[in-house]
Formats: structure tokens, C-alpha cells, sequence
């Protein structure tokens, strides 16, 4: 186990101007197990509590309550030990816009403890690896988004650390780079770094991480591995727009192929194990009760269906 | 330990080699004030003579410099309290303190070229300065620098906007300005006003360099500056640090 965390809270006293205090609760009682050399994703709409959770784990901010092992050693007792063992891609990046990339990789070795030749040496590997050589000289502000986020990754990973957190690594990224950098993750995994990601995107969650725990207001609300959790809600799912649709819903429930039904504003979604065989006795029963559709679609279940279904809310919906 | 905060100190000053200009910038405003302000002020000394005006002005133009050049030193890091450079250092293996220090070390060194630029300008208009006293002066200037730039890393750290580090530094520098007697001592003021500089840190500073520059080594104020700039400037220095690891609390 490469992070062992029981019971993470995390509460901010946010100031609201003239001398008031607030209490944020940003975690509530987080558990988490990330297994030595998988990609483990944490999966969540924005303020879900997922940077603060990184944080706490990455001994950036001490939690409220709670403990958590990271690579063995105790985030808040022994923070300079659990240092030695991470790389940590913070949200906003980390990288210095003034300087070359080269000269805050060297500078990133030479504090952990290499020497200038290793230092030279890690450097020019990661630059090779993520195909930044080229512009290795040049201010970081200069350069392009994606080409940025590689230099914070490489940043990452100077120490050649067993464990590498990386918070929201493709947002804002364009689709190109974005499957780029998660052939890079994959890559890591490869070596047996053990990755902890954090992600909004579901097809991130679902393309990529090995196991994801699902966190909403605080709280994990579903963990797995990606395929377990879809099994969960049901093989696929059948959406139908039409007018009637608490009749429907009330029909619907009672067949026996029918997991679940959901519905919304003229929305019903019916979770089946096996669409292509229920998809027709769900037609039928609809025509014989004079319900008519409006459209119709058979897709497989993902991790939103997930999402709603732990947290009554879309994800794609949710603040 | 050691190793670190030159680490550090390193990184910057590779930055300044690649971008020398700036704090080139800085020594204009002093130059300009030795160049046409000095030459008004020949009637404030006993003899009214160049060197003697150039004795008692350039300490205060110096200052002038760690005021308006170093208190502004943190105004970089305030972006970096957003940017996650300083979110990155904080959780690497580096010595926390090292983060800082360096920075501050870069900043005494920079007062110090800007230091030496400025007295020989000084001393080509005519004056004359023994070497002893050129280099306690060097070394005053490194702690003021120390002071000043720590001061405003804290600030930066403990308000990590911009707009108020901005305008917090213009409300107490124009003050501590004037009562420090950084263009004329304030010995030639009424004693209410002498009296409020004995609370100015500056006013030390300015008036060891007076001393100095006099070539009375021997003076009080000398001695008071160094403490009370050192002092100061641990003060500032454990400020800043703290305020470092409560970044994101
Ligand atoms: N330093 C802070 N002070 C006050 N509130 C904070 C701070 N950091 C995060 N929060 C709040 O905690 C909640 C969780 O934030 P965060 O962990 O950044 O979520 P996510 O990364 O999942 O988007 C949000 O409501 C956010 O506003
Ligand atoms: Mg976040």
C-alpha cells in the first residue's frame, strides 16, 4: 500500500472580510487505499474536495483530523520523509513563467540532493522523455500550455519519486495533448510509479486509472475499479424522451429486466444488463400502454450514470 | 543547509545574468538625486563644499535605494503563491528556509553592486571616503537589504495580493522617508521631529552612513543601525518563513 489514509478532514476558516470567519468543511472523513504501482484516479465535480485532499496527503496542509501514510511514513509526523518519496504536480502547475524549464529541473535536482552531473543527467532524460529538449532554454512563459504542463510533470518527477500526485493533469488541455499526456501516465505506470490523479473528466477517469474512488461534498461516494462500479448500475443504459414519463417510469419498474429507472424533466433513463435484449420487450410494454416517444438511445453505462447514481446529480451537471 | 540557500541564491542570480538591466534601473533614481538635488543643497553644511554635501547626501540616497528598490523585492513571490511554485517547493525535499533565504541573499547582493555604483558615482562628483568606511558602509547596506527584502517577502506571504503590497509599501515609505532625514538631517529640524525618527530604524541607518562618510567610525549610530537592522531583520526573516508554511491554511 503506497497511501493509507483513515478518517481525512480537512475545515478552512475563510475570512469574508470586515474581521467575519467562515467554515469551509473542503474534506469530510476520507478514506483511501492506493495500492503500490496503479493508477489510482479521484474523480469529482469542481470543489468536491479533491485538491485539499491531495494537499493533505502531499504534506502541504496538515488535515483537521484524520491520519494517512504516504509511502510508508506519516504525513504530519514525518513530512520531510514522505518529501523524499512523492512528486507533486500541483493544479496550478508550479512552473516559473521568468526562468527555463532546464534551469528549475536542475534546480529541482540539486535540492534533492544530486549532484550537478546527476542533476544534468535526470534533467536531460526527462527533457528527452517528454520531448522538451528543443525548448529546454527558453522562458516557461513563453511556451505553449501543453508544452508547460510537461515541464510541470517532468518537474514531478526529478527525484525519479515511487508515488507522483497529479492534480487535474489535462485541464485545459486540447484533445491532442490530452491523449498525449495520458500515454505519458501510462508510460509511469509502466516503470512502477504508482500515480494519484484528480479528475472532472469521466472518460479520464474511465480511459485511465486502474481503481478511482468517486468524491462529492467532501466524501468518497463510490470506489472500485472503473468496470465494477458501471457493473454496479447495470451493463447499459436506455434513455427515452418522451411526454408521460412518470407512467412510463411506474411501467418501466415493474419488468423484470429493468434494474432502475431514473427520471427527469421529460428524461427517463431504464438501467438494463442487457440492452440489446430488453430494448424490445421495453418498446413493447411502452406501445401497448399509448405512450409515445420522443427519441430513443441505447448506450453503455458510464461512470456518470455512477456519479448519478450515488449522488442523484449529473455530473456534467454538478457545480 | 548552507548548500541550499546557495542552491537557491544560484537560481537567481542566473536570472539577473540573463536579465541584467533591471536593476540598473533601480540606481537611476539615486544617481539622478546626487546629480541635480546634491548641487542645491550646498547652503545645509558648514562650508557648503561638494564633498562635504556629497558626505552628508549619498547615505540617503542609498537608503533611498533599499527602500524603494529591495521593500519591493516580494512583489514577485506574490505570484507565485498562485502560480504553485511555491506550493512545488514547499513539499520537496528543500530546506524550507533556504526558499527565502536565497532570495534574500540575491536582493543584498544586488543593494550592494547598486551600492557601489552610486558612492562612485559620488565620489567621481568628489568625494572622498576612506576604504574602511567604504566597506562598513557595503556592509550596512547588506543589512539593510536584509531587512527590507525579508519585510517584504512576509508582506508578500501574509497578504499574497498585489495590490496591497503595493500599497501598503507606498504608505510607509514616503513617511519613513521623510523622518528618517534621507535628504536632509533631521538635526536641522525642530525637536518634536527628532524625536519621531528615534523610532525610524531608517533614521539609524542614514545617520551611520552620515557618520561614516564624516569618517567618525567611532559614532554611536553605527553600531545601533547594525543591531537594530539585524534585529529587524530576524524579526521579518521568522515572519516570512512562518508565513511560508501557512500558505494555503
Ligand atoms: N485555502 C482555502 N481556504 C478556504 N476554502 C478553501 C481553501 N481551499 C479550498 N477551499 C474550499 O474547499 C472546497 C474544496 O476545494 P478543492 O479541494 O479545491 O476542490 P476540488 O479540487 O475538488 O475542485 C471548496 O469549496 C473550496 O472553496
Ligand atoms: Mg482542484
Amino acid at each position: 500500500m503506497i497511501i493509507e489514509a483513515h478518517g481525512l478532514r480537512k475545515t478552512f476558516h475563510a475570512k469574508r472580510g470586515r474581521g467575519k470567519t467562515e467554515e469551509v468543511e473542503a474534506v469530510r472523513g476520507i478514506d483511501l487505499e492506493v495500492q503500490k504501482g496503479e493508477i489510482f484516479a479521484a474523480l469529482g465535480p469542481n470543489g468536491a474536495g479533491k485538491t485539499t485532499t491531495v494537499r493533505m496527503l502531499a504534506t502541504f496542509i496538515a488535515p483537521t483530523a484524520g491520519t494517512a501514510r504516504v509511502a510508508g511514513f506519516d504525513v504530519v509526523k514525518e513530512a520531510a520523509k514522505v518529501r523524499e518519496n512523492i512528486g507533486y504536480v500541483s493544479q496550478a502547475g508550479g512552473v516559473d513563467e521568468n526562468n527555463p524549464g532546464i534551469e528549475q529541473l536542475l534546480l529541482a535536482g540539486r535540492i534533492a540532493g544530486l549532484s550537478k552531473k546527476q542533476a544534468q543527467a535526470r534533467a536531460d532524460e526527462l527533457l528527452a522523455a517528454f520531448s522538451l529538449t528543443e525548448i529546454a532554454r527558453r522562458p516557461a512563459r513563453t511556451l505553449s500550455g501543453g508544452q508547460k504542463r510537461r515541464f510541470s510533470i517532468a518537474l514531478g518527477l526529478v527525484t525519479a519519486p515511487p508515488l507522483v500526485f497529479l492534480d487535474e493533469p489535462t485541464t485545459g488541455l486540447d484533445p491532442q495533448n490530452r491523449a498525449n499526456l495520458w500515454d505519458e501516465v501510462r508510460a509511469l505506470r509502466d516503470r512502477g510509479t504508482s500515480v494519484l490523479l484528480t479528475t472532472h473528466y469521466l472518460d479520464e477517469a474511465d480511459a485511465l486509472c486502474d481503481r478511482l474512488v468517486i468524491i462529492d461534498h467532501g466524501t468518497v461516494v463510490a470506489e472500485g475499479t472503473p468496470s465494477s462500479l458501471k457493473k454496479e448500475v447495470a451493463g447499459d443504459v436506455v434513455t427515452l424522451r418522451l411526454k408521460g414519463v412518470d407512467d412510463a417510469a411506474e411501467v418501466l419498474r415493474a419488468q423484470s429486466y429493468v434494474k432502475e429507472v431514473r427520471t427527469e424533466e421529460g428524461l427517463l433513463r431504464a438501467y438494463l444488463d442487457d440492452g440489446e435484449h430488453g430494448l424490445p420487450h421495453l418498446l413493447r410494454v411502452l406501445e401497448e400502454r399509448d405512450l409515445t416517444l420522443e427519441s430513443i438511445s441505447l448506450d453503455r453505462a458510464t461512470l456518470d450514470d455512477v456519479f448519478l447514481r450515488h449522488t442523484g446529480r449529473s455530473l456534467r451537471d454538478a457545480a | 543547509m548552507i548548500r541550499q540557500t546557495s542552491l537557491f541564491l544560484g537560481y537567481e542570480l542566473r536570472f539577473l545574468l540573463r536579465n541584467p538591466v533591471w536593476p540598473l534601473f533601480g540606481i537611476m533614481q539615486p544617481v539622478l538625486y546626487l546629480l541635480f538635488f546634491a548641487p542645491l543643497l550646498g547652503k545645509t553644511t558648514a562650508s557648503g563644499s561638494m564633498p562635504e554635501v556629497l558626505a552628508m547626501f549619498t547615505p540617503g540616497s542609498m537608503m533611498m535605494i533599499a527602500l524603494f528598490g529591495s521593500l519591493f523585492a516580494g512583489f514577485g513571490m506574490i505570484n507565485e503563491t498562485r502560480n504553485g511554485v511555491l506550493e512545488r517547493l514547499a513539499v520537496s525535499p528543500a530546506w524550507p528556509p533556504a526558499i527565502i533565504l536565497g532570495r534574500v541573499a540575491k536582493d543584498m547582493l544586488v543593494l550592494v553592486i547598486q551600492a557601489i555604483l552610486v558612492m562612485g558615482v559620488a565620489i567621481l562628483m568628489g568625494l572622498r571616503i576612506g576604504l574602511p568606511e567604504f566597506l562598513i558602509m557595503l556592509l550596512l547596506m547588506a543589512v539593510t537589504g536584509l531587512f527590507a527584502a525579508s519585510l517584504s517577502y512576509g508582506l508578500a506571504l501574509a497578504i499574497k495580493d498585489e495590490n496591497g503590497v503595493s500599497q501598503l509599501v507606498q504608505f510607509f515609505a514616503m513617511p519613513l522617508t521623510l523622518i528618517a532625514g534621507l535628504f536632509l538631517p533631521v538635526s536641522l529640524g525642530p525637536d518634536w521631529l527628532q524625536t519621531l525618527a528615534r523610532f525610524n530604524p531608517l533614521y539609524y541607518g542614514v545617520e551611520a552612513g552620515r557618520s561614516l562618510f564624516r569618517g567618525d567610525l567611532g559614532d554611536s549610530t553605527i553600531p545601533i543601525a547594525f543591531a537594530l537592522l539585524i534585529g529587524l531583520a530576524l524579526i521579518t526573516l521568522v515572519w516570512s518563513m512562518r508565513s511560508l508554511r501557512r500558505l494555503a491554511a
